[in-house]
């Protein structure tokens, strides 16, 4: 479970991001030291259409790509619409911040100090994950899915 | 003094685009030419160039019984030849799409004939006779109601209408039913309203730009147009509908 003293972070722009400025973004972001974890929020864009007429259809999206975050791959699932980040502590955000500037040039951004992920396993997490729930994985995923974390080499 | 209808208070921009939409004598500016041919595909009812299917005999076939409303109203084209009923929905971006849920069925209710509007929170759906849906569909997407960026045709997957645009300027679409040429700059949709994928692509032109979209709002949005508190006089006329409908179900007298 996450410490309830590490500060997180929202960060929203104007207008949801292509992959490619998530990409700039993130690669911009993991340069700032005192990241601990991170989470890319938006409308899921699913490979396979889910349901409707068409459910079963393959549903290619340009939104959905694989981008480069340091050397990992990552393979985005949603069109990103907030990055929420747990930091070790405040001193990050003027840092973080002017991450961002230097990506969101064309239109506005905001940065939010708040709690955005869960400090507390709820009910589901238990049934998923029992009493001994990695808790690094706490608050990032749907208790159902099944898709693990990216571990991105931090410069710590 | 003959009555005049007033259709909606305002005094802003947004309110006078709602007038100018929802009044039949004011004729909706023609913006593009999308084909009969595309609009079926891009609806996905039937095959271009298919019979109409029927769901009775046509009206001069059947047996009518001696009605004197029947006798009044004229029936339409789609009624007249007994076809389907079929339905066309759109989902309009929040972020000032020149059209939007309500305001598409009151002016879909002033226009037209022989329709059943259904305003839901982000989509708006449309059904009448096949026929006639096909004349209808063509001032909904060819005229200043529709733009390519901001209005989708979206049958199922309807999601978009709330949330933010994405860097192309285009409304979200799961299914991504259109796609923005970069190089062209013109919107084709490439799969009809439920996400069925069309065999070839249908151009429906150049998302409008800025100025126009800002000039032909007709939604209040504080961020990016005009705030429905700058516009007084339909506060006051809210406020007032607000106080009434609450005494009301007080006091019916005091209404």
């Amino acid at each position: 479970m996450t410490e309830a003293t590490f500060p997180q972070c929202r960060i929203s722009a104007e207008r949801l991001l292509n992959p490619e400025t998530t990409e700039r973004l993130l690669n911009k972001l993991i340069e700032v030291p005192g990241i601990r974890r991170m989470l890319l929020n938006g409308q899921r864009l699913p490979a396979i259409i889910p349901y409707g007429p068409a459910k079963g259809l393959a549903n290619p999206h340009p939104m959905r790509k694989t981008i480069k975050v340091g050397d990992q791959d990552v393979e985005l699932q949603v069109h990103v619409g907030n990055v929420l980040l747990e930091l070790e502590n405040r001193e990050s955000i003027p840092a973080l911040k002017a991450a961002c500037e230097s990506v969101f040039t064309d239109f506005t951004f905001r940065i939010q100090e708040g709690r955005y992920m869960k400090t507390e396993p709820s009910l589901v997490d238990y049934c998923k994950y029992g009493p001994d729930a990695d808790k690094e994985m706490l608050g990032l995923a749907d208790p159902s899915s099944k898709s693990k974390p990216v571990i991105l080499q931090g410069i710590k | 003094m003959a009555y005049k209808p007033q259709y909606c208070a305002g005094q802003t921009i947004v309110a006078d685009n709602r007038r100018k939409q929802m009044d039949p004598a004011h004729k909706l500016e023609k913006l593009r030419d999308v084909s009969d041919k595309d609009l079926v595909l891009i609806m996905g009812h039937r095959v271009p160039g298919s019979a109409y299917k029927s769901a009775h005999p046509p009206l001069a076939e059947q047996q009518e019984p001696a009605c004197p409303v029947r006798k009044m109203v004229t029936p339409t084209d789609g009624a007249k030849a007994g076809d389907r009923v079929r339905y066309i929905q759109f989902s309009d971006s929040m972020y000032n799409a020149p059209c939007q849920p309500y305001l598409r069925s009151y002016l879909e209710a002033y226009r037209f004939r022989g329709i059943d509007p259904g305003t839901l929170s982000g989509r708006q759906i449309v059904e009448c006779r096949e026929r006639d849906l096909e004349k209808y569909a063509k001032d909904l997407v060819n005229t200043e109601l529709f733009d390519p960026a901001l209005c989708g045709v979206r049958g199922c997957t309807v999601h978009g209408h709330s949330l933010r645009l994405d860097e192309n300027g285009m409304m979200f679409d799961m299914l991504q039913r259109c796609i923005l040429d970069k190089k062209s700059g013109i919107v084709k949709i490439v799969k009809d309203q439920v996400g069925v994928p069309l065999d070839g692509e249908v151009k429906v032109g150049k998302p409008m730009d800025a100025k126009w979209i800002k000039s032909h709002s007709t939604i209040y949005h504080s961020l990016v147009g005009t705030a429905f508190r700058d516009d007084a006089e339909l506060v006051e006329y809210i406020q007032r509908i607000h106080s009434l409908r609450v005494k009301y179900g007080f006091m019916p007298k005091e209404a």
